[in-house]
């Protein structure tokens, strides 16, 4: 009997092509969309949670206490962990790393030539990291291998570009040396697996903390400010957490100064958080997946699944009008309404079956395209078994919501009124309406997404095309190894055509690649705890010419300096004070490097990407740190370019070029914007899609119950139109109700979203109108195929069937 | 006797009347006969036909069907009842389109649990017995009305019934195909003793039967 169902199963599948398409295809889609965010946000969860002593290591985090704000760091002083290690010698490990950080290196490979290498994730460890972070050894000793001052390990990745070495012989790699900088000889002393795409340690080669040390004495024995180190505590148990931080509370006077220990406080983040908190930022080199965005993917995925579910029931019920013959027969030959359920859902299962099974592959490519396509994030999502038994689960689910159901419903079906086909009246007539309420539920969430994606779009556009307050088109920005050359540099590019302007200084405007120095501000009367936090900018006299800003107040820089003595603050910067431009000018200032006056005030631009706001920001006329030359091309003549790498190598000669255009790194402050967009119209895109295959299936049904009053109306004389009219109105009442139940909802999200940043759209009607109006018009092309055959069939053929 | 209807009535009320569709009817059937119910339209033949089949209930009165109170018995036995011993053909045959000739006569074996191997045998011997062993594997679409009417019988004959009940079964068939159907009937009738009950419009169809009931608004004439 099983076998004979299965049969006329898959002869119904092949006789109904279009049907059986449309039930599989909307299936196989929702089930893989829902399951390929599932797996992407279990992945996103599971970060360094794989390390075998994942669950009792901490991250040591810092709170910075200013009298207007607190700051949270993720980094702490270097000394820190070494301290720890000397004081509290029963907790079980502490280890400390630097970085990661750019390193160019001098590689002689096999054939003795000489290559240039710029690395870009170059992470400083100590001996205590292999025992907290697992890693897999190729060759090597893991427990010696970070001990001797210069050396260096490398990642599988490394040991095959630089020596061409595979699996087989990665120990011929132990002993080579590779020059850093051109200057410090390292021997590597071993190899590791590259690091897994879970975790947020992400390096291309591990070298001694301690030849960072070495090399970095004053930051490294340093314990006020901050500098970018990352300690880790492995407690005994993760239940001493609480304890342990306030044994610190009570211990860390002995090192910091009177102003720090009032100031900073250290509290332990466990490891298997770090991914999902953006309070403190991932470590250095890694990025956080802020916990709410996991949460929304995972509540489109439900609602995509459940789309896709309702689509089957919405089709299935609906195919089941043409099927209530059929019931009615067996019924007569004695069927009885078990068996017919049992048919029916043994039936709809087999599609859902087939539907799961080609759903495995579809996840298996949109994991494939997605480890690929993600450019800011080194997905590496792989099927593993147990995401099967997700697809089962998704399965079973779809079986209980939408095989059951339909079954119980056609099962039920009277025989002399099945055999009859007389549904338009009775208790039979009744699944129409459960249908509609569906196919709205169903066009709630298609309008949602719809809507959600226009706005996004607008808010990104404003992100991508807001007046920031300085030029930034065609400004190339190029490094300076030496700031000694710049000046060279600059002159020969000047004497150039393709060049119009130049200035030199630590960042542009924007902040822009993660790089921010920051400082505190106070008068130098007032104490040092009333400090307040800044951006600090080191510019040039050019500065401001170049990039369009405006002063209000004031004179711009004369000259660059050993030891600043100018500032030029932007206006934000005098709120602080509650001064008017002309009030701050000739008011000294004391930051962290030193004391200066101002001379001068900028109108405000954007400091920060537009999610923030224009934070106090210090101008200074700093001979350091002027690492970035601005080259402005004439009106977007690029050919200057080969001309400005011509320039810059033969004046720098060591180093790799390198060249960044100053709006794609304006761009880039906005992948994650970005990437929820894009998935954003994904998912609309195919939320429209399945949501459509819903309407068609609800079409068919309303249109075969309505056939013969189609054929009535016809013969009294009704046109194609009005005939037409009369299915538009169905779903155009559908719609026009969703829409009314979909807003207030978008809004609300939409709203409490952009909320979040610092300068958000406002959200007008007329784009929650083009989200309705698109969907609308999705509909009506959706279903007019299928209304304009119902309208010009033949009507004696609807007549004659009674 | 092998079954007795007793002052039935039925029912339905439609804008605050009430309509009769049958109306104090009392029938006693024999095994072995052959009854033809005519009349006209709106008649109520159907109803009875369905009545007697026990696909439709009715209001008042009582039907005796092989001894059993048909009114007192709920929904399973009596579904297992007319199951057992009633076979039905449609003047739509309503032969499922999805399966071929043997499975459309299979089918109710299904539902009465037999085994495999009988089904098979009584199929075969079903195929045999109509002539229609060429056709087995053919569809219901690829057959001629006579030919989809024949496989229809077979499948009500197919379980043994004591009863066939048949809804105008050459409603829709041409005369040669018609005659070719009653002799059929006739047939089984005659040498297997199959009680028949047919609704009929035509007055040559009815001839075959060895009584005929005349209904006119839901009243036995």
């Amino acid at each position: 009997m099983f076998k004979l169902y299965i049969k006329i199963a898959l002869r119904y599948l092949f006789k109904h092509k279009l049907y059986s398409f449309i039930n599989i295809f909307g299936l196989t889609l929702g089930i893989s969309v829902a399951l390929t965010i599932l797996i992407f946000v279990r992945y996103e969860s599971s970060f360094d949670a794989f390390h075998k002593k994942a669950a009792r290591t901490f991250r040591v985090v810092q709170h910075n206490q200013l009298p207007n704000e607190t700051l949270y760091w993720n980094t702490t002083a270097y000394p820190l962990a070494e301290a720890l290690r000397n004081d509290f010698p029963d907790i079980s490990t502490v280890t400390q790393i630097a970085g990661p950080v750019n390193r160019v290196f001098k590689i002689t490979d096999n054939f003795a030539n000489k290559n240039l290498f710029e690395e870009p994730q170059v992470l400083f460890a100590d001996t205590y990291y292999a025992e907290t972070f697992d890693m897999e050894w190729l060759a090597g000793d893991e427990r010696t291998a970070l001990k001797e001052t210069a050396s260096v390990v490398l990642t599988e990745k490394l040991a095959k570009r630089y020596f061409g070495l595979s699996e087989a012989n990665y120990q011929d790699a132990l002993g080579k040396t590779i020059l850093l900088q051109s200057k410090d000889p390292l021997t590597v002393t071993g190899v590791v697996k590259n690091p897994k795409g879970n975790s947020d340690h992400q390096y291309n080669m591990l070298i001694p903390y301690e030849f960072f040390k070495i090399n970095n004495a004053y930051f490294s024995s340093n314990w006020s400010g901050n500098y970018q180190g990352t300690t880790y505590v492995v407690l005994n148990d993760a239940l001493q957490k609480t304890g342990f931080e306030s044994k610190i509370a009570a211990w860390k006077k002995k090192y910091l100064n009177e102003q720090d220990n009032k100031r900073i406080s250290y509290f332990l983040q466990p490891l298997e958080e770090i991914h999902n908190e953006t309070r403190y930022g991932s470590s250095p080199g890694g990025y956080v997946m802020p916990k709410n965005v996991l949460t929304m993917a995972t509540v489109v995925a439900v609602f995509i699944f459940l789309i896709a579910v309702i689509n089957f029931i919405n089709l299935v019920t609906a195919q089941s009008y043409a099927r209530s013959k059929e019931v009615g027969i067996r019924k007569v030959m004695g069927g009885s309404r078990k068996s017919l359920v049992f048919q029916f859902v043994l039936e709809n299962a087999f599609v859902i079956g087939l539907a799961a099974a080609l759903s495995i592959l579809v996840i298996k490519a949109a994991i494939t395209m997605l480890n690929s396509h993600l450019a800011i994030i080194d997905l590496q999502l792989v099927l593993r078994p147990v995401h099967f038994i997700y697809v089962l689960l998704a399965a079973v689910i779809a079986v209980v919501l939408a095989a059951i159901y339909p079954a119980v419903v056609l099962a039920a079906y009277q025989p002399i009124r099945a055999l009859k086909n007389t549904f338009n009246t009775g208790k039979q007539g009744k699944g129409i309406h459960l249908r509609k309420s569906l196919v709205t539920f169903q066009f709630v969430i298609v309008q949602m997404f719809v809507i959600a994606a226009i706005i996004l779009a607008f808010q990104l556009d404003r992100f991508k095309n807001g007046e920031l307050g300085f030029q930034k088109d065609t400004v190339v920005i190029t490094k300076s190894p030496n700031s000694e050359k710049t000046q060279v540099y600059k002159e020969k590019l000047l004497a150039e055509t393709g060049i119009s302007k130049i200035s030199v200084g630590s960042g542009p405007p924007m902040a822009v690649n993660g790089v921010q120095f920051g400082t505190n501000y106070r008068l130098p009367e007032q104490a040092p705890e009333e400090s307040l936090d800044a951006e600090m900018k080191i510019a040039d006299a050019d500065y401001l010419e170049f990039f369009n800003l405006e002063l209000l107040a004031g004179r711009n820089f004369s000259k660059n300096k050993e030891a600043f003595d100018e500032f030029i603050v932007n206006e934000t910067f005098l709120k602080s004070y509650g001064w008017t431009p002309a009030d701050a000018l000739g008011k000294q200032i004391q930051i962290n490097e030193g004391v200066a006056t101002i001379i001068g005030v900028v109108k405000d631009f954007h400091n920060n990407s537009l999610q923030y706001d224009i934070t106090p920001c210090i101008l200074l006329n700093w001979k350091y740190y002027l690492d970035n030359t601005f080259i402005k091309l004439g009106d977007s003549n690029y050919s200057a370019l080969g001309t400005v790498q011509r320039h810059w190598e033969e004046t720098y000669t060591t180093g790799i070029y390198d060249y960044q255009f100053l709006d794609d790194a304006i761009a880039k402050e906005y992948t994650v914007e970005n990437m929820i967009f894009t998935g954003f119209s994904v998912f609309s895109i195919l939320v429209v899609l399945i949501g459509c295959l819903g309407l068609l299936g609800l079409m068919s049904f309303i249109i075969a119950r309505r056939r013969k009053e189609i054929g009535i109306r016809k013969v009294l004389g009704a046109s194609l139109t009005q005939n037409i009219g009369l299915f538009s109105q169905e779903y155009f009442r559908l719609v026009i109700l969703s829409f009314v139940i979909a807003v207030p909802f978008v809004y609300y999200v939409a709203h409490s979203w952009l909320e979040s940043f610092s300068y958000p759209i406002q959200p007008s009607f007329w784009m929650f109108l083009m989200g309705g109006l698109f969907t609308l018009t999705i509909a009506l092309i959706t279903c007019s195929f299928q209304s304009l055959r119902a309208a010009r069939a033949n009507p004696i053929k609807a007549l004659a069937e009674e | 006797m092998l079954l007795q209807l007793k002052n039935i009535f039925k029912w339905v009320n439609s804008g605050g009347q009430r309509i009769f569709l049958l109306k104090d009817i009392n029938l006693d059937v024999e095994e072995g006969e052959f009854i033809s119910i005519m009349g006209p339209s709106g008649s109520g033949k159907s109803t009875l036909l369905n009545v007697i089949g026990m696909l439709d209930g009715f209001n008042e009165g009582e039907y005796q069907f092989l001894d059993e109170s048909v009114h007192h018995l709920k929904e399973k036995y009596r579904s297992n009842l007319y199951k057992e011993y009633i076979g039905f053909v449609f003047q739509s045959y309503h032969l499922l389109d999805d399966l071929t000739v043997r499975e459309n006569l299979e089918m109710p074996l299904l539902y009465k649990k037999f085994k495999a191997a009988e089904r098979k045998a009584m199929v075969a011997d079903m195929l045999d017995r109509f002539q229609i062993v060429g056709k087995k594997d053919l569809f219901p679409a690829q057959l001629s009305g006579g030919q989809q009417q024949l496989v229809g019988v077979a499948r009500a004959l197919i379980s043994n019934p004591k009863l066939i009940l048949a809804d105008e079964p050459t409603g829709n068939l041409n005369s040669q195909q018609s005659e070719e159907i009653m002799q059929l009937f006739k047939k089984l009738n005659e040498q297997d003793g199959v009680t028949i009950i047919q609704v009929t419009h035509s007055e040559k169809n009815a001839a075959y039967g060895s009584r005929i009931i005349n209904l006119l608004d839901g009243r036995k004439v």
